[in-house]
Formats: structure tokens, C-alpha cells, sequence
């Protein structure tokens, strides 16, 4: 067992838990969603993308490239909920959830992706 | 370079045949709408009104091209029924002339020449990957060919037969070919072949004509000093014209086949070997008898009998020739005079004889020899030629014990010289020195390669991505081995072998894998196809590479180097 791996792959799958945990629920209804979750998510995603940085082989590149989408999806969806109506003091108008949500969906494709990548390349090296 | 004037030559071809229906055609227009437009039409409420020039414009298209929609704008008036009579008739008959000129002038041989000539140019510039020219589809053309689609290699054919251009478009080649049929020595048609272009790799002169083997190597030459020229020639005569061109691969066939059949007579295990690297036989290394030696008849005192014979005699092992005796040859040789049936083949000693080669240019000829000698002597060895590709399966019917086919080893050493160059290398070197180096070589190829099918491979360390260009840079140079290791597990090897090294001018046979690679070394490998694949993501992964030499994970990302670094440290 390799410590510098099991973090690697701790924030990589973390940051996918959470995404998961702040999408489920009705897409329209804000007490479904909480931006705490959301924030968490943001945060663990930008760790994963340090952790990525520096890796020149092919499957490194889009690893990154994966983790860097994810980071914008999330940074986006987050700023239409701070910047909205009521700002952050009040839970968003049932529009502005669904883009949001919608958003939020999108980052966890990309985190998906992430994971998947990170298990086959443990799977294909095989030792 | 002047512009090459197929345009014009088209031009003047439709001018020629176009420039009367033209005419024709006009006149009967001008005729029939001027009359149209004079005939008085019937009375009406404003006065007799004619067509104008425009209806009869109209009215004369519709009817010359036998359209006929009828009497449009209005009713016509008796005498512009007259007129339009008579506008059907010739509208008729000039058209028809006209379109019977334009499908002449489709049919013309010059056109559809020219045509095809831009076609065939068009699509060679449209090639952007390395290319091959090949002047000359017999069996030796197509069979190369076959072996460049098979390593998906393009190749511009150029055959002066209308018929072997054919037949190249029906083949199922795994790439396209594109296929001129023109006279290649005519600088316009190596041109059209793109000679002159960056990505063509070089030019194949096979015609069965030597001379025009030399106009082509001429030409080629004066078109671009730079280009590789192989060249077939079997004159001794033409060779050394051909070596005066200057920096050109001549391949005699017969000197090639000759020279591979001494091979395969007293070297089975290098021949067998060789055999083995281009797939062509079933590999039977170990089961390769040992040549037999003793007397042995040669049956045709041609180009082929005479290199065979001389390479017999370096050797010390006594030959007699059965030969019609049709040229003028030395009374001091052995030599039964006749066609070589039962009777000479008796007379020429086949009881004491160890072997017979059949090797006249005529196959029927070889086939007979095969069955008499057989029935002479049902155990000896027979050596016989093949000149025919599709005489294949008759051959393959009778038991000989070696099959030889001067186009199929020619189009190989040509393919060779194309793709794998120092594989020639590495077979002069093995033929002259070879005698302690290929046991040990059969042996190793064994041991690595087992009996898998494999092929030949050039790689060449350097460009983007190169992990040995990286990992040398870091101070840890990778070994020949390093790279043979099984990204899986280390402490296995890939089934490939390296074979020839190439670096700068250095040729290295038979590389060790202790090794050190450089960038810009060129590497020959044999290999199945699997590890061929492995072996290229070896050398473009340097972590790959890191585990292979080390055997320890090589940091990938900042934040691993920052962590080992703090673990180390700790």
C-alpha cells in the first residue's frame, strides 16, 4: 500500500461523494440542496486539481483537463447562487435551483469521468 | 519546371472536335428565330402580330431539343406553322449531330488519356503520408505492392499495360494504390507520380526491360538528385550503366536468388530464420536438415545457372549441367547436353547425386525435372524455381523441397530496402561471419519468440514524448533491456528482439541489452504484433520507462515529488 495513493484517490472520490450528495433531490425544491454541501464540493474539487498538477503522460493531461471542468462547472453554478436574488441570506427562486442543479450536474459528470480514469489506470499498469 | 500542358492539349482535343456542331448549332438558331420572328402570326384585336425575338427564342428551344410543348404564346398562324416545321426537322437534326460529335469526343483516346493523367497527378498530390513509386506491375510489382498495403505503405503505380492498370484497381489492398497506365520513362508521367514531392520515399524502377529500367533511373535521377532509385536490371551490362547513374540500389533478381538459394542450401538455419522474420514459411528451426552435401545437377545454364553454379564451386562440391545447350558454353564443364528428362538425368549421374536443381525459365520444364528426378530417386533433394506467380498451386502440389520464386524474393529485398533497410545488414553480416552468430541467434529467437507470428519494426528514440530522451536528461540513461521489459511486471520480456542498431553511421548486429540508448538511435526489432505495441508505449511513457529501469514508481504529479520528498526526509 502507497500512502502518497491512498490520498490521491481519497480527494479524487470525495470530491465525486459529495457532488453526488448536493445533486440528489427534487432539482427545483432549495430545501432539497445545501449550499454548504455545495461549497464543500467546490473545495475538495480544487484540492484534486493541485493534486493533479505536474503530470506529463497522457492519462495525467486528461486528468486534468476532467478535474479542471468539474471546477468550473461548480465555480459557475456557485456564483449563480450567491449572486442571485436574495443573495446567499435566502434559498434561491425554483429557477435559479434548476440552473444551479443543472450546473452542479455537469461537475459531476466530469468527476465521474475522473474516477473512472483513475481506476483504469490503476487497473491497466497491473502491478 | 514548365507547366505541364495537358490543359491545352485538352483544349485543342474539344476545339478540334467541338468547333463545327458548335457552328452548326448556331446557325440553326440564328436561322430558325430570325424566321420565327418574320412569320406573321394570325390577325388579332392590335393588328397582325408576329413573335417577338424572345418567343422565338423560346418557341425554338423548346422545339429544337424535341421538348414540344406546343403552339405557346398563342395560336400560330398557317405560314408560322410552315416555319416551325421546318424549325423541328433541322433543330432536330443539328442537335443530334452535336451530341453525336460530344460523345466522339469523350471516346477520344488523347482525351481520355489526358484526363486520366490529371486524375492519377491529382491523387498522388493528395497523398500526405510516405509514399513509394512503382514503375512496372509485372509479378515482381505487384507482389510488392502487396507487401507495402500490407505494412500500409502508398505506392503510385505506373505500368505501360493497360491491363495490369486494371487489374490493380481490382485488388483488395488494405490501403488505396493509385495506378497510371503511361510510358514511365517519360519525365511528365514521374512527375505526374510526384517524384519531386517531400514525402515520396523512393522510386522502383521493374519493368521487365532493362533498358527502360535505365531510361526510368535516368530521368528520376536528372528530376531530383536526392531521391533512393532501386532499379531492376539482369545484364551485367545495364548494371554498370546503372552504377554510373550514381547513388542507386540496382537488385538483380537472378543475383538475389542465387544468392538466397546458397543460402538455403548450406545455411538452412540462416535461411530458415530469415524465412521465419517475413512469415513466409512454416518455421521449423530445429528440424532444418543439414545440406546435403555431394554432386549435385543443374538443370538450365541460364543467368540463374551460372551464379548457382559459380557460388557451387567456391564452395568445393562438385555439379553437373543438364542444359539444352541453345548458348555457347564451356566444353570443360560437365555437362549433359539435351532437354532434362529421364534419360539425361540418368546420364548426368543421378544415382550418386545428392540434390537436383530445377532452375529453367520455363515452369513446365521445372515441374517435369521435379517428377523425373523423383522417380529416379525418390530421396533426393530438390531444389526448384518458380518463374510464374500463378503457377502457385501446381507447385505447391508436388513435394519439393524447397520452393523458390525469383519475383517473390525479389519484391521482398525490395520491400526490404524500402521499409527495413538494415535488415540487409544484418543478413550479409550473419552470411559472412554468421557461421558461431546464427546458432546462438536461432537459439535466442526460440527462446524469446517461441513460435508466435512476428514482424519487423523500425523505432526511432527521439521526437515528442520520447521517454528515453527524457530519462537521459535526468541523468538515468535506459539499456536496451530496460525497454524489453513487460510494463506489467518488470521481471518479465516483451517478446521482441532487437536486431540491428543504428546509430549515426555505427551499425550495431545484434545488440545486447546492456545496451545504453541514445536519441536518435534507429532500432530494427522483430516482435509480435502485441508487444510491438507495448514496446512503443515503453519508449513514450517515461514513468512506464522509471519503473521498468528502477523498479519503483517514479513521482507523476507535484504533490507525489513534494510527498516522497517529505517521507524520505523524515
Amino acid at each position: 500500500m502507497n500512502l502518497e495513493k491512498v490520498i490521491f484517490g481519497f480527494f479524487i472520490i470525495l470530491a465525486l461523494t459529495l457532488n453526488v450528495g448536493f445533486v440528489l433531490g427534487e432539482i427545483s425544491d432549495p430545501g432539497h440542496h445545501s449550499v454548504w454541501m455545495l461549497f464543500s464540493a467546490l473545495l475538495v474539487s480544487m484540492v484534486t486539481t493541485l493534486l493533479k498538477f505536474g503530470d506529463r503522460s497522457q492519462i495525467g493531461a486528461i486528468f486534468l483537463s476532467a478535474s479542471l471542468v468539474a471546477n468550473l462547472q461548480l465555480i459557475i453554478a456557485t456564483t449563480v447562487w450567491a449572486v442571485g436574488e436574495g443573495g446567499m441570506n435566502t434559498p434561491p427562486s425554483q429557477e435559479q435551483m434548476v440552473t444551479i442543479i443543472s450546473l452542479a450536474a455537469g461537475a459531476l459528470v466530469a468527476n465521474i469521468v475522473s474516477v473512472l480514469m483513475l481506476v483504469t489506470d490503476t487497473l491497466m499498469s497491473r502491478r | 519546371m514548365p507547366a505541364t500542358s495537358e490543359l491545352d492539349r485538352v483544349t485543342a482535343v474539344v476545339l478540334q472536335y467541338m468547333r463545327t456542331p458548335f457552328l452548326v448549332l448556331l446557325a440553326t438558331y440564328a436561322l430558325g428565330i430570325t424566321g420565327m420572328s418574320l412569320m406573321p402570326g394570325l390577325e388579332t384585336g392590335d393588328g397582325v402580330g408576329g413573335m417577338n425575338l424572345f418567343h422565338s427564342f423560346y418557341f425554338f428551344t423548346f422545339t429544337a431539343t424535341t421538348t414540344g410543348f406546343g403552339e405557346i404564346p398563342g395560336e400560330f398562324s398557317e405560314p408560322q406553322r410552315l416555319w416551325a416545321t421546318i424549325c423541328m426537322y433541322t433543330g432536330a437534326v443539328a442537335w443530334l449531330y452535336a451530341i453525336g460529335s460530344f460523345i466522339r469526343l469523350v471516346q477520344h483516346p488523347e482525351l481520355v488519356t489526358a484526363v486520366s493523367e490529371r486524375r492519377f497527378a491529382r491523387q498522388v498530390r493528395g497523398i500526405t503520408q510516405p509514399f513509394v513509386v512503382i514503375c512496372g506491375f509485372g509479378d515482381t510489382g505487384s507482389l510488392l505492392a502487396r507487401g507495402l498495403s500490407d505494412n500500409y505503405r502508398k505506392a503510385a503505380v505506373i505500368d505501360i499495360d493497360e491491363d495490369r492498370i486494371k487489374a490493380l484497381k481490382l485488388r483488395d489492398y488494405r490501403i488505396k494504390m493509385f495506378g497510371h497506365c503511361g510510358d514511365a520513362s517519360v519525365p511528365r508521367h514521374l512527375l505526374d507520380a510526384g517524384i519531386t514531392r517531400e514525402n515520396c520515399q523512393g522510386l522502383v524502377a521493374l519493368t521487365r526491360n532493362d533498358e527502360t529500367n535505365l531510361k526510368i533511373a535516368v530521368m528520376a535521377r536528372s528530376l531530383n538528385p536526392r531521391l533512393k532509385i532501386i532499379c531492376r536490371a539482369t545484364s551485367g551490362e545495364i548494371r554498370e550503366y546503372m552504377e554510373a547513374v550514381g547513388n542507386l540500389d540496382v537488385v538483380d533478381p537472378y543475383d538475389v536468388f542465387s544468392r538466397q538459394m546458397c543460402t538455403a542450401i548450406f545455411n538452412p538455419p540462416l535461411f530458415n530464420w530469415m524465412q521465419r522474420l517475413i512469415g513466409a514459411l512454416d518455421f521449423n528451426l530445429e528440424t532444418s536438415a543439414s545440406p546435403p552435401v555431394g554432386k549435385w545437377i543443374l538443370c538450365g545454364y541460364g543467368r540463374m545457372g551460372r551464379a548457382l553454379r559459380e557460388a557451387l564451386v567456391h564452395r568445393g562440391i562438385p555439379t553437373v549441367i543438364v542444359d539444352p545447350g541453345s548458348e555457347p558454353m564451356d566444353h570443360r564443364l560437365p555437362v549433359v547436353i539435351g532437354r532434362a528428362d529421364t534419360r539425361a538425368l540418368a546420364k548426368a549421374g543421378i544415382e550418386d547425386a545428392v540434390g537436383v536443381v530445377a532452375g529453367t525459365d520455363s515452369d513446365e520444364d521445372n515441374l517435369g525435372i521435379l517428377l523425373s528426378a523423383r522417380k529416379l530417386k525418390p530421396d533426393i533433394f530438390l531444389v526448384v524455381r518458380q518463374n510464374h506467380h500463378e503457377n502457385e498451386l501446381a507447385f505447391s502440389g508436388v513435394n519439393a523441397n524447397l520452393i523458390m520464386q525469383p519475383s517473390l524474393v525479389t519484391a521482398r529485398q525490395i520491400l526490404q530496402m524500402l521499409t527495413v533497410p538494415a535488415i540487409l545488414d544484418l543478413r550479409r553480416y550473419l552470411r559472412d561471419k554468421g557461421l558461431d552468430e546464427v546458432p546462438r541467434l536461432v537459439a535466442r529467437t526460440l527462446g524469446i519468440l517461441g513460435r508466435e507470428k512476428i514482424h519487423l519494426w523500425v523505432e526511432t528514440l527521439g521526437g515528442g514524448g520520447c521517454a528515453v530522451t527524457s530519462l537521459s536528461l535526468r541523468g538515468q540513461v535506459p539499456t536496451l533491456g530496460d525497454v524489453q521489459r513487460k510494463p506489467m511486471d518488470r521481471t518479465h520480456r516483451l517478446k521482441v528482439l532487437a536486431l540491428v542498431l543504428k546509430r549515426g553511421e555505427e551499425l550495431m548486429m545484434l545488440p545486447e541489452d546492456d545496451t545504453q540508448l541514445h536519441r536518435g538511435d534507429e532500432i530494427l526489432f522483430c516482435g509480435t504484433s502485441a508487444d510491438h505495441r507495448l514496446l512503443d508505449a515503453n519508449l513514450h511513457n517515461e514513468y512506464t520507462l522509471h519503473y521498468l529501469q528502477r523498479g519503483t514508481e517514479m513521482p507523476r504529479t507535484l504533490f507525489s515529488a513534494w510527498f516522497s520528498r517529505r517521507v524520505k526526509a523524515d
